[in-house]
């Protein structure tokens, strides 16, 4: 054991790093818990891709004791019966298994496809918008023309609303956890050379109707049910939670989307969105998922070293812009 | 059918361990804050221990029974009745069609009271559990708390007294108090990365205030001024709280900027904010029995070796040797 894991009561164990894979860190949550983390504390989808290889192969060993796991953006949350399975075993076998799972750039994820309408700047967001306005913050700078998508737009250096709307159909988001609130999906841009950033509403907006969806900083994110939120919103889709279960796609679960799926938006008018609304709530209406489907991250990796020019053109637009937009 | 007369400050429908297996989806486990007295009073009317009781928070139940029943009442004094005489805790009684059960406000030490009554209770499962989980409105009766005149189906129960009579042995009964004393463990995010190794000497030195503002979701403590480890948050935000987010353990404690806060049967599955200790399992149930705006914690530090000892005699506890007849 190192000096630091000495000193360090609440890791377990440290796995070095080696070639390409980061180091591994093992920390204590508890006697129940144990929280595994993947190198630096920086946003790297290629780590995300590795937590989901990892999770996959630890429910392959089908480890006796075992009862749940949480992926997370760099790291994995696993809950245990550490009566039936000592945490020794189980971080023994978690170190294993980094050396029989494959290096991320040969993983296949599994990841369905799933294809959401979505109303831009539509009249629900916009309504939560307005009263946020008239009983919360009169002089958000992150609200124009009554919505937050023109700031959107100017706080990347995009030239307008349609512009915004171009980049967010542009490019598959990718789910790379669910959490904070049943079904709630954290999602990022699969094609970086259309990965918008925003900062968050201050204060926090009391109001958000449900389907809306938002940023905040790179993250994507789709309300389940009405409720408070801090994201700039540019847009509301369908039912992703339904407690009643109306819809054959939730039949076993209120929760549509799982970690891992790959969203697709395909733009929609106010009325459009409402009538599918309305034909998800009488059961007629099909989510279009394509189940059966795989990343396969060394074919991905291949497309972000192509674009990599381009990428860091729009991250210098961007910087640019930021220079001249107020923050809320 | 138990028929509720009043509903009382928030009486839910709760079984154990709650919705397991939901986290990568969002959902915490619900089920019981005091999982210890909840599976006492099934034990004590002969049902399974994870089997569908009440959990009265604060009090303020009134019912009325009509079938018979066993019944047994675990967990805080609140000076319950039945049919206007005092009813003996950690004990099972019969009742019969039209007796009265009624529960005051909490007054002493404890703060949430367990209500099983044989056949346990017969609300549907929902996600694999009858628990209620009041954050998203599901589970357990209609998804949310009871009140005047909802009447809680009961399953059919073959012998309501057989299992009169029983009682929990008195020195594996709890004694609750005001200044309580809870076992934790470090991590996942303490010394010497996030915090300073001052910072976790306090934390478990300190006597925490409980927030008024707590509830099935969060335990609220304090504010503090820690001295962090780290001058920001990097990538994840300008606080040196702020992680990327992640998973969160069940009764972790989530510091988001100077709070405290116990994450607990209801609370969120992810965040960005670091935990510095997490709750042993053995020592959770305490948590249940904290009133708000008046007890105190203390954090006693334990190693994984000892609160799996702590684990192993808390679920010997929970067995039908700890019961007498009498």
């Amino acid at each position: 054991m190192s000096q630091t894991t000495r000193e360090n009561r609440a890791v377990i164990d440290t796995l070095p790093a080696n070639g390409e894979r980061p180091t591994v860190v093992y920390r204590y949550a508890g006697d129940r818990f144990v929280l595994l983390e993947y190198g630096d504390m920086v946003l790297d989808l290629t780590t995300n891709f590795r937590i989901f290889g990892l999770n996959d192969a630890l429910k392959k060993a089908r480890l006796d004791g075992l009862i749940e796991t949480v992926p997370a953006l760099r790291s994995m949350l696993i809950q245990y019966d550490s009566l039936r399975l000592p945490t020794r075993r189980l971080v023994d076998t978690l170190k294993t298994l980094e050396d029989t799972i494959p290096s991320v750039d040969e993983l296949n994820i599994p990841s369905r496809r799933v294809e959401l309408p979505i109303a831009f700047a539509d009249q629900w967001t916009r309504a939560d918008i307005e009263r946020y306005v008239k009983y919360t913050r009169q002089d958000a700078p992150n609200i124009v023309n009554g919505h937050n998508i023109d700031y959107i737009a100017k706080y990347n250096g995009l030239k307008d609303e349609t512009e915004v709307i171009h980049y967010v159909c542009a490019t598959e988001w990718w789910n790379a956890c669910i959490g904070f609130w049943p079904g709630l999906p954290f999602m990022f841009p699969l094609d970086p050379r259309y990965a918008i950033v925003t900062p968050k509403y201050n204060p926090t907006r009391p109001w958000t109707p449900e389907g809306a969806v938002g940023i905040g900083g790179p993250c994507v994110a789709i309300y389940p049910v009405a409720s408070p939120g801090g994201y700039q919103l540019f847009g509301r889709t369908i039912p992703i939670f339904d407690l009643q279960q109306r819809n054959p796609a939730f039949k076993t679960n209120p929760i549509l989307l799982n970690p891992a799926d790959r969203i697709r938006w395909v733009r929609v008018t106010d009325q459009e969105l409402e009538s599918i609304r309305e034909q998800v709530y009488n059961g007629t209406y099909r989510y279009k998922i394509v189940g059966y489907e795989a990343l396969n991250v060394k074919s991905y990796l291949g497309f972000l070293d192509s674009i990599k020019n381009e990428v860091a053109a729009f991250q210098r637009r961007q910087a640019e812009a930021v220079k001249h937009v107020a923050i809320p | 059918m138990l028929e509720v007369l009043e509903g009382g400050i928030q009486t839910t429908v709760q079984d154990y361990p709650g919705r397991v297996g939901y986290l990568d989806l969002g959902t915490y486990p619900a089920g019981p804050m005091d999982h210890f007295a909840f599976r006492v009073a099934n034990l004590l009317v002969g049902n399974p221990p994870g089997a569908a009781a009440l959990e009265v928070t604060a009090g303020g139940l009134k019912a009325r029974f009509h079938d018979r029943r066993t019944l047994a009442v675990t967990g805080a004094d609140m000076q319950t009745t039945l049919n206007g005489q005092p009813l003996a805790l950690w004990e099972s009684v019969a009742v019969k069609p039209d007796d009265h059960l009624e529960m005051k406000t909490v007054k002493g030490a404890g703060f949430r009271a367990y209500v099983a009554v044989s056949g346990a209770f017969e609300v549907p499962e929902y996600m694999g559990s009858r628990a209620t989980f009041t954050v998203g409105g599901f589970g357990g009766f209609q998804g949310r708390g009871l009140k005047k005149g909802d009447q809680v189906p009961l399953r059919r129960d073959g012998a309501p007294e057989r299992l009169v009579g029983r009682r929990l042995r008195m020195d594996l009964r709890p004694r609750y108090g005001t200044q309580w004393e809870i076992e934790a463990m470090r991590g996942p995010q303490a010394d010497p990365d996030y915090m300073t190794p001052a910072d976790m000497e306090f934390f478990f030195s300190h006597a925490w205030k409980v927030d008024r503002n707590s509830n099935r979701m969060g335990v609220r403590l304090e504010s503090h001024k820690w001295q962090w480890a780290r001058t920001g948050g990097g990538v994840a935000g300008g606080h040196p709280s702020n992680i990327l987010d992640n998973g969160y353990a069940v009764w972790t404690v989530n510091v988001s900027g100077d709070q405290p806060i116990i994450l607990v049967a209801d609370g969120p599955s992810l965040g960005g904010f670091i935990c510095n200790a997490t709750l042993v399992y053995a020592s959770t149930w305490k948590v249940g029995q904290l009133m708000p705006g008046r007890d105190t914690i203390k954090f006693k530090e334990v190693t994984i070796d000892e609160a799996l000892t702590l684990a192993r005699s808390l679920d010997a506890a929970v067995s039908e040797r700890s019961i007498e007849r009498g």
